[in-house]
């Protein structure tokens, strides 16, 4: 092949960053101001996350786990307040307490985005946050053996004895279900072995997609009953019948995984192509 | 109208930081810096605050209810700080070793249940008989991949992975393979998820507020500028100690 | 005697909680809960007193930076400094859930934290053109159930053609769960030597410096 080829499969190779930059700014920008509404397809784990939920009877103890980070807000959001839209819905009693130090706050603000009002609920009545608790598995360990021994206040720092909520709440026994919302794999880990294995406590996991695949083994061996990412909250969305955040990033993440795959057959076209010709 | 004119700030700020940070991807430059160590900063303090929210409401408040021993508890976390103590810094092993010892019990004693066993019974509970042809042969397959990829993280002497028993660490590799595969498909899933999630505060958040859609060029313009190499800028000259 | 107290308590410390934590798992001694309770609670609180030395550390290196001028550094160790004083400060006089608190809060750290997790993907994304290349057969099996996944992790097409989904539970239920399982089990093996080796002082990393007669002993 003559020079030119070889300089032109070279330059093909390599595209400054820059370049690649843009098209992913474009693939994201475009269907963000522009929405095509395309097609969600509600797969298995999505189905399983909303029967577990929709099997419990109203007046029901659910744990929740706001352990995710300011990082993962983006992705876990969207599924935290779905959630919760479900559960206020089934009039379900949430408690929720942190294990990720901006959990509370993250709290505030779905619950901001949520508007429980709407279903009639009450903050120490319908759901309740009793606050970030510092050590991870020490703290699931401790709360787990006597959720009353080890705190005795709200995240307002409001004794707990004041909200009817926690009437008759002692341990993990007290609950029906546990669900985690977490960017760590040391909380959503972390449930298994301290809740799951010593007290048996239903569980149920939403995390950041890259944690998938090393949260598998739990789900396979039963000890987690759903297993979704944050990336599936559209979906969740759907079955809820709460349109938020989470159907809107569709659009964006067909046009993103498209052109992902044209990096990858663009790439190796490249690099072949200048192996062919000699580069 | 204090707690709108109080949002429309914070907006404003939240967007110039999110812009602030992405800029990096291109080059690094004195707004991203300045960013940069404002997070640090922020997320240092924020630590603090919780800090010492966490040992007022578990320490304090039992304390003063009457549980004395938790006095202990009180003296362990301040000596933990004598670690920066040239003469005095092995007294923080103490509430080290608590922690330390309190952390190994609680994961050692479950680990064994949740991740050896319940692991090898769910291994052992697949059916390659019984079922149809597809199931079986991927059940089959499951628990070969599982005792392939055992072996070759247990048995690290190179011996082990030579001649005919290398054919089982070759076949471990290509099943991780495929499942680094799975996981970095499912990191890209995630971090788009992420940009959309700020794209979308910027668009839906920011740029409808009055002003946003003349400074977001400017923005971009001087974010360009400080990109240029210090030589080259006509202002601010770099300092001669530089 | 110092040695004693110095090196061997610790480990005996160590070993003590350790022991007693899974006792009061295993095997039901009165006496043995309610001590665990009090010892998992002065966890929380020791963590809760370590978080403090995120800032301590920050605030040795920073201010070596400010009183030696380094150049191009120095304004922002400063302004890193006023962050960690006025958050510590607004926190900790006007608690966490107060509404200051909570604004300074959206405003700057919820922000970057988004977005610095976000910016990666750019990196990622960009790493995918230029280094994911089918060089051997290991990368092309990489490439190949990536390739699936990033298919089906698209809606559009999911939704459009079935098989990815089909091909995607498989990949994920077998060739995923079944690496991911192995080395779950391998490192809970690894896991549970450490915890031991630690318990009977074996590994003493948890004690930090030693000195010249402890690390001879």
């Amino acid at each position: 092949m003559s020079k030119q080829g070889k300089g032109l499969w070279r330059r093909l190779e390599e595209v400054p960053r820059e370049i690649l930059y843009l098209l992913i700014f474009l693939a994201i920008i475009v269907p963000t101001i522009s929405p095509i509404g395309l097609a969600v397809p509600i797969g298995d784990e999505a189905r399983a996350w909303y029967s577990t939920i929709d099997k419990l009877a109203a007046g029901s103890t659910v744990f929740v786990d706001f352990g995710y980070s300011g990082g993962g807000e983006p992705e876990l959001g969207p599924m935290a307040v779905a959630t919760y839209h479900h559960m206020l819905q089934k009039k379900l009693k949430v408690i929720a307490m942190s294990t990720s130090i901006e959990g509370p706050l993250l709290f505030d603000k779905a619950m901001a985005e949520l508007g429980p009002e709407k279903y009639g609920s009450k903050y120490g009545v319908d759901y309740i946050h009793i606050g970030y608790i510092a050590g991870t598995e020490t703290a699931m360990a401790a709360v787990g053996k006597d959720l009353r021994a080890t705190t005795s206040t709200d995240y307002k720092q409001v004794s707990l004895d004041q909200y009817p909520i926690m009437q008759g709440i002692k341990d993990a026994s007290s609950f029906q279900l546990l669900i985690c919302f977490t960017t760590g794999g040391d909380q959503s880990e972390g449930w298994v072995r301290q809740w799951v294995t010593p007290y048996k406590t239903p569980y149920i996991a939403n995390v950041l997609a890259l944690m998938i695949p090393t949260m598998l083994p739990y789900r396979k061996a039963g000890q987690l009953l759903s297993l979704t990412a944050g990336a599936q909250a559209g979906e969740v969305e759907l079955l809820v019948k709460v349109p938020g955040r989470g159907i809107k990033s569709a659009d964006v993440i067909s046009m993103t995984h498209l052109l992902m795959v044209a990096f990858v057959i663009l790439g190796n076209i490249a690099y072949y192509g200048r192996k062919a010709s000699g580069g | 109208m204090a707690a709108d004119l109080a949002s429309v700030i914070q907006i404003w700020l939240a967007a110039l930081f999110t812009i602030w940070v992405v800029s990096i991807t291109f080059k690094d430059n004195v707004f991203f810096k300045f960013a940069e160590h404002t997070f640090v900063g922020a997320a240092a303090g924020h630590n603090i605050v919780y800090g010492v929210d966490n040992v007022l409401r578990y320490g304090w408040t039992p304390l003063t209810k009457g549980a004395l021993l938790y006095v202990v508890a009180f003296i362990l976390g301040i000596i933990l700080y004598t670690r920066y103590h040239k003469k005095y810094f092995w007294l923080s092993r103490f509430p080290l070793a608590v922690m330390v010892g309190l952390g190994i019990g609680l994961s050692m004693r479950a680990t064994v249940t949740a991740e050896f066993i319940a692991q090898i019974q769910s291994t052992a509970g697949l059916k390659i008989l019984g079922v149809d042809a597809w199931t079986g042969f991927s059940n089959l397959l499951f628990i070969i991949i599982v005792l392939a990829v055992v072996y070759f993280f247990i048995f690290t002497f190179p011996s082990a992975h030579k001649g005919n028993l290398g054919i089982i660490s070759k076949f471990a590799r290509y099943a991780m393979m495929a499942s680094f595969g799975y996981s970095f498909a499912n990191a890209l899933l995630s971090r788009f998820n992420m940009i959309f999630g700020r794209v979308d505060f910027l668009y839906s958040s920011w740029l409808p507020l009055p002003g946003a859609m003349i400074a977001l060029p400017i923005v971009l313009i001087l974010l360009a500028y400080a990109m240029v190499p210090a030589q080259k800028r006509p202002w601010p000259k770099p300092s001669k100690s530089s | 005697m110092s040695l004693l107290v110095r090196r061997q308590l610790p480990i005996l410390i160590v070993f003590v909680a350790a022991l007693l934590v899974m006792i009061d798992y295993f095997v039901k001694i009165p006496g043995t809960g309610p001590a665990v309770t009090d010892l998992q609670n002065w966890g929380i609180i020791l963590t809760a007193f370590a978080l403090g030395f995120g800032a301590v550390n920050l605030f040795y290196l920073h201010t070596r930076h400010i009183s030696r001028r380094t150049p191009g550094q120095w304004p922002f160790s400063i302004w890193l400094l006023v962050m960690i004083a006025v958050f510590a400060i607004v926190g900790v006089a006007l608690k966490p859930t107060s509404k200051e608190y909570s604004w300074m809060y959206n405003a700057s750290y919820f922000a970057l934290s988004a977005t610095v997790y976000a910016s990666t993907g750019f990196f990622i994304a960009s790493g995918v053109y230029r280094s994911l290349k089918v060089r051997n057969l290991e990368a092309a099996v990489l490439l190949l159930a990536g390739g699936a996944t990033l298919l089906r992790n698209a809606p559009v097409l999911a939704a459009n053609v079935p098989l990815l989904i089909s091909l995607d539970s498989w990949l994920s239920a077998v060739p995923t769960t079944s690496a991911q399982r192995g080395i779950m089990i391998g490192a809970s093996l690894g896991a549970i030597a450490l915890g031991v080796r630690t318990m009977i002082g074996r590994e003493t990393g948890f004690l930090g410096r030693l000195t010249e007669a402890e690390r001879g002993k």
